[in-house]
């Protein structure tokens, strides 16, 4: 297998968080909600006590970047994987029950794909509460189409192939072609999707938390924490870098490595250099 | 006589594996010459490297490629783009992918010939289109405005052919021009070249994988093996006394009308190796009727200087 | 190819019709009485039951529904709670804004998507190629948000050359309207250019390893000729595409920006009726925007079948 520069630096990067995730739930320097005025706006040094520094209410910024780290992941993969397990199951329905449940389906999702994202995870989350769940299920509705129009369509490319044919033809049921044949066939590109789709979940959740939608104060979450420092950027900079980056951090390594993948698994199958 | 290719110890090679080795050909002026051999052979990428065409992957190198008077080793690639483009007309062997899809035949015609010849557009459809009255069209205009997948096979070519034209260009490249074409449309073809040839006295290198057709219409042929040419002369003179026995196979094996019902057809058992092609020795050592020993490590050059007959072989 | 136009048109009608189902009932769903949100907490209730029959909101859904379809032909998409003014109104007046940075945004994008995505597939693997690639990931990893407040504070604060906030309108001052529009379409370019340039890349490598550019080599044309005239007509197919889905996902997506640098266009306005729950004017807002995605989407489908001759034909029925 050809080494492949993406997908390297892809897992090493989501390795990173992935560790700072798990070393959030064992050590934080510091409680990641407790404020502590007298020592507000320490800026990030080696040696100090706050690695990282503090915020305007004296809250120790690492703490709440590895705090964050936690409800980031939480909803990134969560929502995705949601839709993307609703979205086969749509997919494969639509693609294998034909008739007009076949066009239903997917004039919904085509419906569904008429939404910007951003606009209609803040649509659902006006429905629903603001917070954590609201964000999940908001974006997996947001995800859904993607994966059951990509299922839709492998399934109906597939299905012409002989070896479908003659599982048709020895009695499969319509179940047992799906798990045995179309969902391994399917699989690469699938997970493909599903690594860059997490990128994109953390990009929307990191945005409706930054517009004030995702998760409430005082708890800490990257979006919530650029938003407030934007009043006061001007003085204290360094308290954008740390969420920032961690932001670009993820998303740059799922990325990434949806994008390795699809080099190596996908783009293979086309070109024969 | 002014010489339009003069080609020394051409070598090609993609990465380690040599594809064409130690080939030479000569084509004078007016001269119509066949470039004859199976698949895989390196006739195609002879021609290429003659004009600079081969792809990047490919590395080359020749003692001498002067082609239509300019020394291709020593010009610098804006001279060799300028003169190939003004000076030789390649006419490539399949006919619908080297016409742009989505461009109209109007507008790709006449763009080189607009560039080298510093002429209007008008004056460009105006060439085109005597052009393509000359190759057999009825009605240029018309064809003129269509898209490249708007015409059959036979009329793309004669549209390579006419595009090739434009410039009145010194040489003309075709490559397999007969292969995607019905018969009768081969027959006009090929006496298409052989008017241009006759008419506007410019040479022509006929790449063929058939060699009754190499017999009909050209002056001069050379026969390649393995990215060898292992025979190359007068056409008539290789006809009527074929040295190599590869030659000697190839003719027995043009079918004709006179063979008898029973007689089975001649072939050539084995296939073309496509490595192991850097080696002094004969490679067609292993599928030769009269191979000796001596054969595998060592193949004689002989050249007939009167008659301008060169071929590649041990036997007498 | 009138009949895959009638086609695209009609499918074009059913999303909308199932997205104008889908943002009204979605939105029908929220807990809390309309009526009493409009009044407040001090209305008696006598009042809100009043307000409640006058707004026509004890119906049952679907009549609801139907006359709020209806009202939507009629370009009248009620009147915002929380402005209290025509939704229609709002929405046109905060038009101009979204459409400026968002075109402007897709100029600056194509610019130098279509500069480096050609030169990156031209000289593969050269410096500018793997400079290109780079930006590619990182365009599209930078939050816009960050990237946005790191642009006010250095060329809005330290530098003083533009504005910070706030929208000139074209027709008062040309120059100033360009100022403050500059930065929010920077930073929504860079979060498209990415995607951008990685299709034309790889669209126009592939179209130079097609027959017909040896064809163009043979004839000794110039670099520009081959690559523009050749190259690149046989590349634009999927640019074009993605560059229509990239428009109509800016005409939905400049919340954020619109919010850094207090822009008063259509995504500051959704996001006041969704901290308000203001409905009408989100399903007025909702509506709008997702009939300019499909509608651009059907411009953009059209316009590339136009782009390829083969396509347009085949649609004839050759």
């Amino acid at each position: 297998m050809r080494i492949n520069l993406s997908l390297i630096i892809g897992i090493i990067l989501v390795l990173i968080i992935i560790a700072v995730w798990v070393l959030s739930f064992v050590y934080m320097p510091y409680p990641p909600n407790e404020m502590n005025i007298s020592n507000r706006f320490l800026k990030p040094g080696i040696d100090s006590e706050h690695i990282l520094g503090t915020d305007n209410f004296g809250r120790d910024i690492l703490s709440r970047i590895m705090y964050g780290s936690r409800n980031v992941l939480l909803v990134g993969i969560v929502s995705v994987t949601l839709g993307t397990m609703i979205g086969i199951l749509l997919g494969a329905l639509a693609a294998m029950l034909k008739h007009y449940s076949d066009k239903i389906i997917m004039r919904i999702m085509d419906g569904l794909m008429a939404f910007p994202g951003i606009l209609l995870a803040m649509m659902l989350v006006t429905v629903l509460e603001k917070g954590i769940q609201g964000s999940i299920a908001a974006i997996s509705i947001f995800m859904v189409p993607v994966f059951s129009r990509l299922v839709y369509s492998m399934i109906l490319d597939t299905e012409n192939l002989l070896y479908i044919k003659a599982a048709k033809s020895y009695g499969s049921s319509k179940g047992q072609i799906f798990f045995r044949h179309y969902i391994p066939a399917m699989l690469p590109r699938l997970i493909t999707q599903f690594s860059s789709s997490i990128g994109s979940a953390v990009m929307i959740e990191t945005s409706l938390s930054f517009l004030g939608l995702g998760i409430q104060p005082p708890f800490a979450s990257w979006g919530l924490m650029l938003s407030e420092s934007r009043q006061f950027f001007m003085g204290y900079p360094y308290l954008a870098v740390a969420p920032g980056i961690a932001i670009i951090i993820t998303v740059l390594g799922f990325n990434l490595i949806g994008d390795g993948l699809n080099d190596i698994l996908i783009d293979r199958e086309g070109s024969d250099e | 006589m002014n010489k339009t290719v003069e080609l020394k110890n051409l070598h090609i090679k993609a990465g380690d594996n040599t594809l064409v080795n130690k080939t030479s050909l000569t084509i004078e002026e007016g001269e119509i010459f066949g470039l004859v051999g199976e698949s895989g052979s390196g006739k195609t990428l002879t021609a290429k490297a003659i004009i600079d065409l081969l792809s990047e992957g490919l590395s080359y190198r020749a003692d001498e490629i002067i082609t239509a008077g300019k020394n291709m080793l020593t010009a610098s690639r804006e001279e060799k783009r300028e003169h190939i483009g003004k000076n030789i007309g390649y006419i490539p062997q399949n006919t619908v992918f080297y016409l742009h899809p989505m461009i109209k035949i109007k507008n790709q015609i006449g763009d080189g010939y607009i560039h080298h010849m510093n002429k209007t557009r008008k004056e460009a459809l105006e060439k085109a289109e005597t052009l393509l009255s000359k190759v057999g069209f009825k009605s240029p205009r018309t064809v003129l405005n269509y898209y490249p997948w708007q015409l059959s096979g036979g009329m793309r070519q004669r549209c390579n052919i006419a595009m090739a034209l434009m410039n009145d260009p010194k040489l003309i490249i075709a490559d397999e021009p007969t292969t995607a074409l019905d018969t009768t449309v081969q027959r006009q073809v090929m006496e298409l070249f052989r008017t241009i040839n006759e008419e506007m006295k410019l040479s022509i290198l006929l790449i063929s994988h058939d060699l009754g057709l190499v017999k009909n219409y050209s002056h001069s042929l050379g026969v390649m093996y393995a990215g060898q040419i292992v025979e190359s002369g007068y056409t008539n003179t290789v006809f009527s006394n074929p040295r190599h026995p590869y030659t000697r196979l190839l003719i027995k094996i043009i079918p004709s009308l006179k063979i008898k019902k029973s007689q089975p057809l001649t072939e050539i058992p084995g296939f073309v190796k496509d490595k192991g092609r850097d080696g002094d020795g004969c490679l067609f050592y292993n599928r030769c009727p009269q191979a000796m020993d001596i054969c595998k490590k060592y193949a004689a050059e002989h050249i007939d200087d009167k008659m301008d007959h060169y071929y590649r072989c041990n036997l007498e | 190819m009138l009949s895959y136009v009638l086609d695209r048109f009609k499918s074009s009608i059913v999303v909308l019709l199932v997205v104008s189902i889908i943002t009204f009932f979605v939105l029908m769903i929220i807990p809390g009485n309309p009526a009493q949100l409009i009044l407040g907490t001090d209305a008696t209730p006598e009042a809100i039951a009043e307000l409640h029959a006058a707004m026509g909101l004890d119906r049952p859904m679907y009549q609801q529904y139907l006359s709020w379809l209806l009202n939507l032909f009629k370009l009248d998409m009620g009147t915002s709670y929380v402005y209290g003014e025509s939704v229609t109104a709002l929405i046109a007046r905060s038009i101009p804004v979204t459409f400026s940075i968002s075109t402007f945004a897709m100029a600056i994008a194509v610019f130098i998507a279509f500069l480096f995505g050609m030169t990156s597939a031209i000289k593969k693997n050269s410096v500018i190629d793997y400079f290109s690639r780079s930006i590619m990931q990182l365009g599209a990893a930078i939050p816009s948000f960050w990237i946005g407040m790191v642009f006010i504070v250095y060329f809005g604060v330290k530098l003083k050359v533009l504005p910070v906030s706030g929208f000139v309108p074209i027709e008062r001052n040309l120059a100033g309207f360009i100022r403050s529009i500059f930065l929010p379409s920077l930073v929504l370019a860079i979060g498209e250019v990415g995607t951008l340039l990685r299709i034309i890349r790889s669209s126009m490598l592939d179209s130079l390893k097609q027959d017909y550019m040896d064809m163009a080599r043979v004839k000794g044309l110039s670099a520009g000729k081959t690559y523009i005239k050749y190259a690149l007509r046989g590349a634009l197919t999927a640019p074009l595409t993605i560059m229509g889905m990239q428009f109509a996902k800016l005409a939905g997506g400049t919340v954020v920006v619109e919010t850094i640098f207090a822009l008063p266009g259509i995504g500051r306005l959704v996001l006041t009726a969704v901290e308000h729950r203001d409905i009408v004017l989100l399903q007025g807002l909702v509506m709008f925007i997702t009939s300019t995605v499909v509608f651009i989407t059907l411009i953009v489908d059209i316009l590339v079948m136009f782009l390829n001759p083969r396509i347009k034909s085949f649609q004839e029925g050759e």
